[in-house]
């Protein structure tokens, strides 16, 4: 069955986490639980809103209650880790760094050339990352399994695996979020500084080239109190969007939804309550490329970005931007894309440990059952989205409903 | 009459250009170029005079070379610019512009690298009508029937005898030394457009029949200036044959000629030119914007914006053969990807331009409205109703506006952020409590604080420091609201035609506004009567005799006669 995490009354939850202010994401932000604003703009004559997404990550809650035992080991930490402790202690002294470096790296790669981030698979018996511990999280319920289930759509327990919820720190129950269980203490998405990991600061940059760029159009949109029929289409765009010299994008750029691949164009059903969007569960397909100059594509290589049962939950803000969350159930896979893709590099240089984040993922996975085992393949994760507004083109011959 | 009001310029600097063709003049001789001393021949023939000296424009050269050699001979390198007069136009300036030493390197860099690509292997065969007879020497023959030809299109007129001698010559002197008949060649033609026959215009008169004693441009002088006037660039190869034939000394040949040039596509290149110096675009060259301030502003959006003012202007003068009026009320312009978030307006084309309406009602009508003008006459971090109103007083109407005194004290405009003076419009009302700096103020300011809707970078804004902004404004007496009411209020003007008639009359001879004056009253009646269509006003200018007329003495003699420019047919 499922666990439904404890409740907690969210001033209760705000007083608890309260170091987390520091930190990149304050609580202040928008998001799920967020009250709708008090002052709405006007919905446009022809119902038609237009947005690029200028935020897009994983949120993380900084604090200490979340990761209590520090971030996962990595590699060369897990190395040390299963020798005895005469052996440990010989190869942390500094002298014999140069030999405790060769031999952990030597354990990353296996027979045939093979690596424990580009064949993961063939590492067994890694050790399970460490996972967060904080009952908080940020995300959408997917599975409807809240008193007050608000994140669209209907109860699907039957797709889900066992698994324990999370409570936003606004106080929203049932958060399904189990890729931020397993990753959520990774050096990558916690950083060292306690502020923001690698994964902020990455995806900010590949957000930011235009590699990337997505974008968002309403229609018909009679009200943004209440409108329970407006299509969302949700669409990567070629277009790299204007920023100001801090990096901010400039609210009414224009864009065009490209219908050439790889770019994806997703066509949603939302309904607006009270100044929030939200989209029924619907498969979301997105572009995403890690890195450049990658071994079979110069600029990086391209995959997608795979939301199964996908669905959204923005808050029209009085300056006319939207913020709020994409979730969804992401395959186990895509969550160590970018290390994988990164290979033997992402082992021995980032010290990254594919084979234990990828059995974590799947021992941990909550979506995407496998009709054929019964077993779950894929886990519940959430972005953090802000998006400004802009006008958006769409594409003239739409050859499929969503692509 | 605005004639006599304001159209008051310089007299025409012939001294200037006197010491300047001698200044260059070392150039072109034989003896600069390494060669023997030329023959003294034939540099006061009496019936033609040199009486102007007009220094080309990098479009001009550009086009030039573009136009006798083709679009893919690149012309690399840095043109030292031509000043402009103040109050005046840079065609004005042209007939006074000296070449610095350091300007003319730059003009040799340029030369040698066009001349080496017009004669390199991929080229040459375009240009070299015969084959030498071995092309590791001089081949005088050869070089004189690819050299004259030349020589036509980049003097813009037949070579003279000597100089035909000189440019075979010093194609063959140098064939020897590099073992190459096309290094002659190449460097021949280096010198070429190195020559202040090339660089310069060089106006020649003749005796003009109809008025005994005085002058008039000769025929190769006017296809000259027909071919900048109307093209901005040389004259082609009909022109030339008309210059040859004399038809453009006979009236009715030459408004035929000159009629199917302003209907001709290439017209627009002409007017793009016009306007950008009657507009001051050498301004966006240095426009530079606080980031922070604006963040719209990109180097993108600077590119994008004398382009924009270009379209609008002509689409609707030659596209739609718009009333010139119009311009400064139409709701019709132009957009890229880079201008619609400055405009916060949807740009449906990922690259290039794509027209756009503004809707009925709004405030950005007319060339006034767009963010070309706004930001030009604006502050680096603030925008400025006295720049605004200056410019439109002086570009649009010809009205000179003094400089401000030197010790005037703008603590006053710059602190934008006193609680006390939010808006523009109430720190200038501080400022102008000074009765020394009133004055001046009262002339543009009233005019420029009805833009003051538009930032520094052309952006709306309908309050400043969270003050409403007042866009009231007055001109002449008219008041009125917005930059649509001032595009209205400049459109009934007649200050405004007279304007742009003067400076086309400008533009065609490279005159002053006060020598002109003269002619615009009935230039503009014309103007009126056309409709005040562009091509009519220009085809008008172009026909009119006071065009050729030479109301000046020829050049210094004395000062041209160690030039080949002395050494005319």
């Amino acid at each position: 069955m499922i666990r439904a995490a404890a409740t907690t009354v969210a001033l209760a939850a705000l007083l608890a986490i309260g170091p987390m202010t520091g930190g990149r994401q304050p609580l202040a932000s928008p998001a799920q639980g967020e009250a709708a604003p008090a002052k709405l703009p006007a919905p446009p004559a022809n119902g038609e809103m237009g947005f690029v997404v200028s935020y897009f990550i994983q949120p993380v809650i900084q604090g200490p209650d979340a990761c209590p035992q520090g971030t996962s080991p990595k590699l060369r930490d897990a190395y040390l880790a299963k020798q005895t402790p005469e052996e440990h202690a010989r190869l942390a002294l500094k002298e014999n760094e140069a030999e405790l470096t060769r031999r952990w790296q030597t354990d990353s790669f296996g027979p045939g050339g093979t690596n424990i981030c580009s064949q993961p698979d063939l590492f067994p018996d890694r050790p399970e990352l460490r996972l967060v511990q904080s009952k908080f999280s940020w995300g959408l319920d997917l599975d409807g399994d809240s008193p007050n289930h608000t994140s669209g759509g209907h109860a699907n327990k039957a797709d889900s695996c066992e698994h324990d919820s999370f409570q936003t720190p606004t106080g929203d129950q049932g958060i399904d979020n189990q890729e931020y269980r397993v990753m959520g203490c990774t050096l990558e998405w916690r950083g060292v500084d306690g502020v923001a990991g690698d994964q902020e600061i990455g995806m900010r940059q590949f957000h930011a080239s235009g590699e990337w760029t997505q974008v968002i159009l309403l229609r018909g949109v009679n009200s943004l109190v209440r409108d329970d029929n407006v299509e969302v289409i949700y669409a990567n765009t070629p277009d790299r969007p204007a920023a100001d010299s801090a990096g901010k994008f400039l609210p009414g750029s224009s864009f065009s939804v490209s219908d050439r691949a790889p770019r994806n164009r997703n066509v949603l059903h939302g309904r607006i309550a009270g100044g929030v969007l939200t989209t029924d569960p619907q498969d979301i397909l997105l572009t995403q490329t890690w890195g450049q100059g990658g071994a079979r594509d110069i600029r990086g290589n391209r995959s997608k970005y795979d939301f199964r049962k996908g669905r959204m939950r923005l808050t029209f803000q009085p300056d006319g931007s939207l913020t709020g969350m994409l979730g969804g159930y992401r395959p186990v896979f895509d969550v160590i894309q970018s290390p994988a893709i990164g290979g033997a590099g992402s082992a021995v240089v980032a010290g990254i440990d594919c084979a234990a984040e990828l059995s974590t993922l799947r021992k941990y996975a909550d979506g995407i059952r496998d009709p054929r085992t019964g077993k779950c393949t894929g886990v519940s994760s959430a972005i953090r989205i802000q998006a400004v507004p802009a006008f958006v083109n769409d594409v003239t011959n739409v050859r499929t409903a969503a692509r | 009459m605005i004639a006599s009001r304001t159209f008051r310029a310089a007299t025409l600097a012939l001294a200037t250009c006197g010491s300047l063709a001698a200044g260059v003049a070392a150039v072109d001789t034989p003896g600069g170029a390494g060669a023997p001393a030329p023959s003294a021949q034939a540099a006061t023939a009496p019936q033609f005079q040199i009486v102007a000296m007009r220094r080309v424009s990098e479009a001009q050269y550009r086009n030039s070379i573009a136009d006798i050699f083709g679009p893919d001979v690149r012309v690399a390198g840095r043109f030292e610019p031509v000043v402009r007069p103040v109050h005046e136009l840079i065609a004005s300036g042209a007939r006074e512009a000296s070449i610095s030493p350091a300007g003319l390197e730059q003009f040799d860099a340029m030369a040698r690298g066009v001349a080496a690509q017009v004669f390199d292997e991929a080229h040459r065969s375009q240009f070299a009508g015969c084959q030498p007879a071995d092309a590791t020497k001089a081949d005088t023959d050869c070089a004189a029937k690819v050299l004259a030809p030349l020589g036509r299109l980049l003097f813009r007129r037949p070579l003279t005898g000597a100089e035909r001698l000189f440019y075979v010559k010093l194609a063959g002197d140098a064939a020897g030394p590099t073992g190459s008949y096309y290094k002659g060649l190449e460097l021949s033609l280096s010198a070429m457009l190195d020559s202040p026959n090339f660089l310069y215009v060089v106006e020649t008169a003749e005796p003009d029949p109809a008025s005994p004693g005085g002058l008039r441009l000769d025929n190769y002088t006017r296809a000259t200036r027909l071919g900048m006037m109307l093209w901005n660039s040389t004259p082609n190869e009909a022109l030339l044959q008309a210059a040859e034939q004399g038809k453009l000394t006979d009236d009715a040949a030459l408004a035929v000629i000159a009629g199917k040039m302003v209907n001709s596509p290439r017209f627009e290149q002409g007017l793009r030119a016009f306007f950008a110096d009657m507009l001051l675009f050498e301004k966006f060259d240095e426009l530079a914007k606080d980031p922070v301030i604006y963040p719209y502003f990109n180097q993108d959006v600077a590119k994008a914006l004398p382009e924009q003012t270009l379209r609008t202007i002509t689409a609707h003068l030659l596209g739609r053969g718009g009333d010139y009026r119009a311009l400064f009320t139409t709701p019709n312009t132009f957009m890229t990807r880079a201008l619609g978030p400055l405009y916060q307006v949807p740009v449906h084309k990922s690259a290039g331009w794509e027209p756009y309406q503004f809707a009925a009602g709004d405030d950005r009508a007319g060339l006034l409205g767009q963010a070309g003008f706004l930001s030009i006459y604006s502050h680096s971090g603030r925008s400025s109703p006295t720049l605004r109103g200056r410019a439109i007083r002086e570009l649009l109407m010809c009205q000179p506006v003094p400089n401000p005194p030197g010790n005037v004290n703008f603590t006053a405009v710059q602190d934008v952020h006193n609680k006390a003076t939010p808006t523009a419009r109430s720190r200038l009302s501080a400022h102008s409590a000074d009765e020394v700096c009133a004055g001046c103020h009262k002339i543009t300011d009233p005019v420029g604080l009805s833009l003051e809707r538009f930032d520094g970078i052309g952006a709306f804004r309908a309050a400043e420091n969270d003050a409403a902004i007042d866009s009231s404004g007055i001109l002449d007496g008219l008041h009125f609201e917005g930059a649509a009411g001032l595009g209205k209020t400049l459109a009934s003007s007649p200050d405004t035609t007279q304007c742009v008639s003067s400076r086309a009359l400008q533009y065609a001879t490279g005159l002053g506004s006060e020598d002109v004056s003269p002619w615009v009253e009935a230039l503009d009646k014309q103007f009126a009567a056309s409709g005040y269509g562009i091509r009519a006003l220009f085809l008008k200018v172009a026909t009119m005799p006071e065009t050729w007329q030479v109301k000046a003495a020829p050049l210094d003699q004395g000062a041209t006669k160690i030039s080949y420019a002395g050494q005319r047919r």
